[in-house]
């Protein structure tokens, strides 16, 4: 059984009359990891918003199966606790809230959810500290409030160091590259490649072709209008870079 | 949490309670009205020196005048009946009997607060007004207690003890920073104030421990008009802990303290306090307290420092402005204050920071959060004096709001008669962002648990300021007050 | 016609006094709605009395005792006779504008020079728009400022002769800016209390440039309320400048309507003065606008300069604006009171306010009272203050870069007062005062 499967997936903003997705179909399996490109405003960021569960989209056909159970019915914190995990193209800042208290909060929720016993104090921090590690975080970062005063980069970090201390089963990164200099992308590149042990699915939405020679994908699914336009091996990645989108939208209007 | 936080849990189950004086009078009450009969009788009651009832009359005669004049306080952002002053008993001494006859009586909910704040059980019998044989075993505690302070020439013992046995000092200081002339609820509490404490802490001390005013709170009805003086000498330290997190029965519906604190050269006040009084019905706001207080600070000395610390969650009305007086060159006045307003309370809180003398420093953090139909104030001043050169503030305000019906108002007053003074105010108000809720969401936090951790986030740069003892309780106190907030 | 006020009684009783005698002769004669609301109005004056520092709204500035000086009340038509020469200094020729003079808040017809209007455009004294437009004038007229609660606004009221009235009809919109030149002449110590409106009906952009002079040394005090209704899709600028020299006291009242989608932005400059208030209340009463309160106040002598702001956003879905900075010199005394009210109910409302202060020297003072009132949830409210000296290290680079101390400070000053200037979108007018700042700030470091 796949671990993600979208059918005819049509999504609209609520109480507006426009439409982001017309149609999307995907199916992601355990242990895979696919990537998603597509221009500007193809429905790339809005298909990571609606897996989360943001209440301004709203669903007007087709389906989301999680681990064969209907996504769509759960709240965004019973997606996390089911093990959905979104890293946030703009990590929300939360003045006063430090680190180590949101994400003892929220580990322990999940692990409540999972059936597992609370950490404690001690376990926690040692946890903390050994994923902290392993990413090659600056332990300063989990002194601080979330993502508050950090630096773009940082932010992006940060988000990978939840996913390594959530250990969700399906881990979206919403461009997560973006706005990074070529050390902070090798280093979220790094934490990722680790995260990637085979028990969990990752769809990595992305506007460039750059991440993706650290992270190479399984599969490529380009998104226009807010439909998968084609799908591919790793080697897309590379056309995509040296002819752009257009070609793609114009065999699409050709076969149509 | 931080290693310092986990030493402090572990530490508090194995703490001792630290209870303490229990003065017995037979219980009898003044007859209602402010008379100068009624404060004879209360400085005979409690057998106080002559110079003591003189000063009282003086302060009796100011009141009176104030209330015949038909005085009122019009100015705040409150809407709630003036007490009658005339109807109130300023005298009733503490009462022998008991609300319930033992612990299994107090209902449930009240009993399962406390379990979470971690109140012992023998100071659970205290404030839920259990017959309190039980505390006065705790004697032997507050002795030792005591003798580790005695050691240091450290005073701390209640108003009125120290009346008796310290006069000089209490003479010299009593009414010099809160004079009896200041308001009307000053000079009422100057002409019939119950009881309070008094801390003297001599030339050079740092005082061993945090003064707590917890083991007298089972005299349920000497509250009413508290008055507390606090004198550090030149070089001292002392961090004074009043209140508790605990909700406090009261009976008496108008409550009017003073506090006044002096620190000489180098000397150093902390003052942390906890209110969380019965705010009255949630849903008419009736019964409540009103807790109107005068709590002023006076940095008498050059380099001197008072620093005040509040986190209001209880009463039905609260008006009070800690202040600090800025006299001494280089002294620092702090203000760090959370006002949570839920139902029908009423809050107008905020500082005054006089800056007199050079060099001086001030800063305000205010964070105010109002819930349901609550109204909450913040209301400051800073004050440049003319020879005030140099004097810095910085004030923060801040106010959240949780659900349409609730209002958050921010009134700063700022008078500066210095062109050295650089005075920074800042407000804003809004409420807990979609975005952050959503992002705590995904996290796995429900409704309920990412409230509380943005509104504790909200309140940090305050609680942080809290002795440790205190802001342990206090974050949990406030995701109780939470706890139903969710609009 | 002149009354002299009676000084051996309470001035509210010089004032009442004045008006049983006056009314019904020199205290009529105008539009029906403009009669009917005086005697309203008196009797409120009469129990509201003149305010004094003990409520909470004039702390700051003893407004009673300026008032409690032997004034004379002019209440006849005719006022001194001026030559266009006596005006020429204050005229700003570069500016092409609608002008009208107003002598002792009464048009003066031969020193002004109105132009051509856009088509329907009203532009005259309210005694004769009263008598030509009497229907649009008791639309307006006495609906937005509140004599009820303000004592000076229901003096005001009583005892209204004259003023300026604008009219643009809707969808129109005057290029130019329409200027109103205020003098105050002749040798009495005059108590004037001139009375504006302004209507910009719905689609309408106008721009209003009012600008006040003295000619007098006596000591007046001028009691003005301005009403303007901004219609919607309107835009309106209004911008004030107050230069009346050390002996003119005024309290300036301005209540603005806004209806949706409109745009009403004020400006106030007050470059001189004995003791000044401003009053500005604006009145959102629509979504979708826009609102900006824009002040600047530079300080010298011992000028009192005190402005009142109320900002009360009654519907959703708006936004506002306020800054007001003061520059103090000398024994100059300024206070800044602005409250923005957000109303149960009124959502999405996004309130910014800041009031800055330079102080120069010990013997200015700076009272500032930034207030929020907020009763919605759904709102992004802030405000600031800050009060300081010329930021030295500024000082130290430009000096590091070759400029003197005197021109460093003088430039230091007019970058904290761009921010302000910089919402004169009239280019001449802007010029003539960043012109007249310039040399204030530099007759400072003489």
């Amino acid at each position: 059984m796949a671990l993600l499967e979208i059918e005819n997936l049509h999504v609209g903003v609520e109480d507006e009359d426009i439409r982001i997705l017309n149609g999307v179909d995907l199916t992601l399996d355990t242990g895979a990891l696919h990537a998603i490109m597509g221009p500007n405003g193809s429905g790339k960021s809005t298909l990571a918003s609606v897996l989360a569960g943001r209440e301004e989209y709203e669903v007007l056909e087709g389906s989301i199966r999680y681990d064969g159970e209907d996504l769509l019915e759960l709240e965004p914190e019973e997606r996390a606790e089911a093990g959905v995990f979104l890293a946030f193209q703009y990590p929300v800042e939360l003045p006063g809230v430090s680190m180590t208290n949101f994400l003892k909060e929220a580990v322990n929720s999940v692990r409540e959810a999972r059936g597992q016993e609370e950490l404690s104090s001690t376990e926690f921090l040692q946890q903390m500290r050994e994923r902290a590690d392993m990413l090659g975080l600056d332990a300063d970062l989990t002194k601080r409030s979330v993502n508050e005063g950090f630096s773009g980069g940082e932010k992006k970090r940060n988000e990978i160091f939840q996913l390594a201390m959530l250990e969700p089963r399906l881990a979206i990164l919403d461009e997560t590259d973006s706005g990074l200099d070529i050390d902070a992308l090798q280093s979220v590149a790094n934490g990722v490649n680790k995260l990637r042990d085979g028990s969990r699915g990752f769809l990595v939405i992305t506007h460039y072709e750059r991440i993706l020679q650290y992270i190479v994908p399984d599969r490529i699914h380009v998104m226009m209008d807010g439909q998968i336009a084609r799908s591919g091996d790793k080697d897309l990645a590379e056309t995509l870079e040296e002819h752009g989108y257009e070609w793609i939208r114009e065999e699409v209007a050709a076969a149509a | 949490m931080s290693t310092s936080e986990t030493q402090y849990l572990e530490g508090k189950a194995s703490e001792d309670y630290k209870h303490g004086f229990y003065t017995d009078i037979d219980a009898e009450t003044a007859p209602d009205g402010l008379t100068e009969d009624v404060v004879r009788y209360i400085a005979h009651r409690k057998d106080e020196p002559e110079w003591l009832l003189e000063w009282r009359l003086k302060a009796f005669r100011h009141a009176r005048d104030r209330i015949d004049g038909g005085e009122t306080i019009d100015w705040a952002h409150l809407d709630y009946e003036a007490p009658k002053f005339d109807e109130i008993s300023y005298f009733s001494a503490p009462k022998e009997t008991a609300s319930y006859d033992s612990i299994d009586e107090v209902p449930d909910e009240i009993l399962e607060t406390f379990e979470r704040l971690g109140i012992p059980l023998e100071e659970q019998k205290a404030l839920t007004g259990v017959a309190v044989d039980a505390v006065m075993d705790s004697v032997s505690v507050a002795t030792t207690f005591k003798e580790k302070l005695k050691e240091k020439g450290v005073i701390f013992k209640s108003f009125g003890e120290a009346a008796k046995e310290h006069p000089e000092i209490v003479r010299e200081y009593m009414g010099t920073v809160v004079p009896y002339t200041d308001n009307l609820y000053a000079a009422i509490n100057s002409a019939v104030f119950s009881d309070g404490s008094f801390v003297y802490v001599p030339e050079g001390v740092t005082c061993p421990m945090e003064l707590s005013t917890y083991f007298r709170i089972n005299e349920a009805g000497t509250g009413q008009f508290e008055r507390t003086l606090i004198v550090a000498e030149p070089g001292a330290y002392v961090s004074y802990l009043e209140g508790c997190t605990a909700p406090m029965r009261k009976e008496n519906q108008l409550h009017a303290a003073v506090v006044e604190l002096v620190a000489h050269e180098d000397a150093e006040i902390k003052y942390s306090t906890i209110q969380n009084w019965y705010p009255g019905d949630p849903d008419t706001g009736e019964g409540g307290v009103y807790n109107l207080v005068t709590k002023r600070g006076l940095c008498k000395g050059d380099n001197s420092k008072i620093s005040w610390t509040q986190l209001e969650t209880g009463s039905a009305v609260t008006q009070k402005y800690p202040s600090v007086i800025l006299a001494g060159d280089d002294s620092v006045g702090e203000f760090y204050s959370v006002a949570f307003t839920k139902g029908h309370q009423q809050a107008d809180t905020g500082t005054k920071m006089q800056h007199i003398g050079k060099n001086t420093k001030s800063t305000i953090i205010s964070k105010g959060i109002s819930a349901d139909v609550a109204d909450n104030s913040y209301r400051g001043q800073v004050k440049v004096s003319k020879n005030a050169d140099n004097a810095r503030n910085f004030s923060q305000c801040d106010s959240m709001l949780l659900g349409p019906d609730c209002g958050a108002h921010t009134y700063p007053y700022i008078e500066s008669n210095n062109p050295s003074a650089q005075i920074e105010h800042e407000a804003t108000t809004s409420k807990v962002g979609e975005d952050q809720m959503f992002y705590c969401h995904q996290r796995g936090l429900g409704e309920e648990e990412a409230l509380k951790l943005i509104v504790n986030g909200f309140c940090q740069e305050v609680l942080q300021e809290l002795p440790m003892e205190f802001a342990v309780e206090a974050k949990e106190l406030l995701d109780i007050e939470l706890e139903g907030s969710v609009g | 016609m002149t009354t002299t006020l009676d000084t051996d009684v309470r001035p509210e009783d010089r004032f009442i006094s004045a008006f049983e005698v006056n009314h019904g002769q020199a205290l009529n004669g105008t539009n029906a709605s403009i009669a009917q609301q005086r005697e309203d109005a008196i009797e409120r004056f009469a129990q509201l009395g003149i305010p004094t520092n003990d409520l909470e709204a004039w702390k700051y500035t003893n407004i009673a005792k300026t008032i409690d000086r032997p004034y004379t009340l002019p209440l006849a038509p005719e006022g001194p006779s001026l030559d266009p020469s006596d005006v020429a200094p204050f005229t700003i020729d570069e500016m092409d504008a609608h002008r009208v003079v107003l002598v002792n808040g009464r048009v003066d017809a031969s020193l002004s020079d109105i132009g051509d209007l856009p088509s329907g455009v009203v532009l005259s004294s309210l005694a004769q728009a009263g008598e030509e437009h009497p229907s649009l004038v008791e639309e307006h007229y006495g609906q937005y400022a509140d004599f009820e609660n303000e004592a000076l606004t229901a003096l005001n009221t009583a005892f209204v002769q004259d003023g300026a009235f604008v009219y643009v009809p809707s969808g129109t919109v005057v290029e130019k800016p329409i200027f109103f030149l205020h003098v105050t002449a002749g040798p009495e110590s005059l108590f004037l209390q001139p009375r504006h409106l302004f209507v910009v009906e719905d689609g309408a952009i106008a721009k209003i440039v009012e600008t006040q002079h003295s000619l007098t040394d006596a000591q007046t005090f001028t009691n003005t309320v301005s009403e303007a209704f901004v219609g919607e899709r309107a835009n309106l600028k209004h911008y004030l400048v107050q230069d009346e020299g050390p002996h003119a006291s005024q309290v300036h009242t301005r209540a603005g309507q806004q209806k949706d989608d409109s745009v009403y932005s004020t400006n106030t400059i007050t470059f001189s003065g004995d003791v000044v208030r401003n009053n500005a209340t604006v009145e959102v009463n629509g979504s979708f606008c826009e609102s900006n309160l824009y002040g600047l106040c530079i300080g010298k002598g011992e000028m009192h300069v005190d402005n009142h702001t109320q900002m009360n956003h009654v519907q959703p879905d708006c936004n506002s604006n306020e800054l007001y900075k003061h520059v103090l010199n000398d024994e100059s005394t300024a206070v800044f009171n602005g409250k923005v009210l957000v109303t149960r109910g009124s959502q999405r409302i996004d309130a910014y306010q800041q009031n800055d202060t330079i102080v120069l020297t010990t013997d200015a003072n700076i009272y500032t009272k930034p207030e929020l009132e907020i009763y919605a949830d759904d709102v992004v409210c802030s405000h600031g203050a800050t009060t300081g000296q010329v930021d030295e290290e500024g000082v130290f680079y430009l000096r590091s870069r070759g400029l003197s101390e005197r021109r460093a400070h003088i430039l230091m000053l007019q970058a904290f007062t761009d921010e302000v200037l910089s919402e004169y979108k009239i280019a001449p007018l802007r010029s003539y005062i960043t012109d007249k700042i310039r040399r204030r700030f530099g007759s400072y470091f003489e």
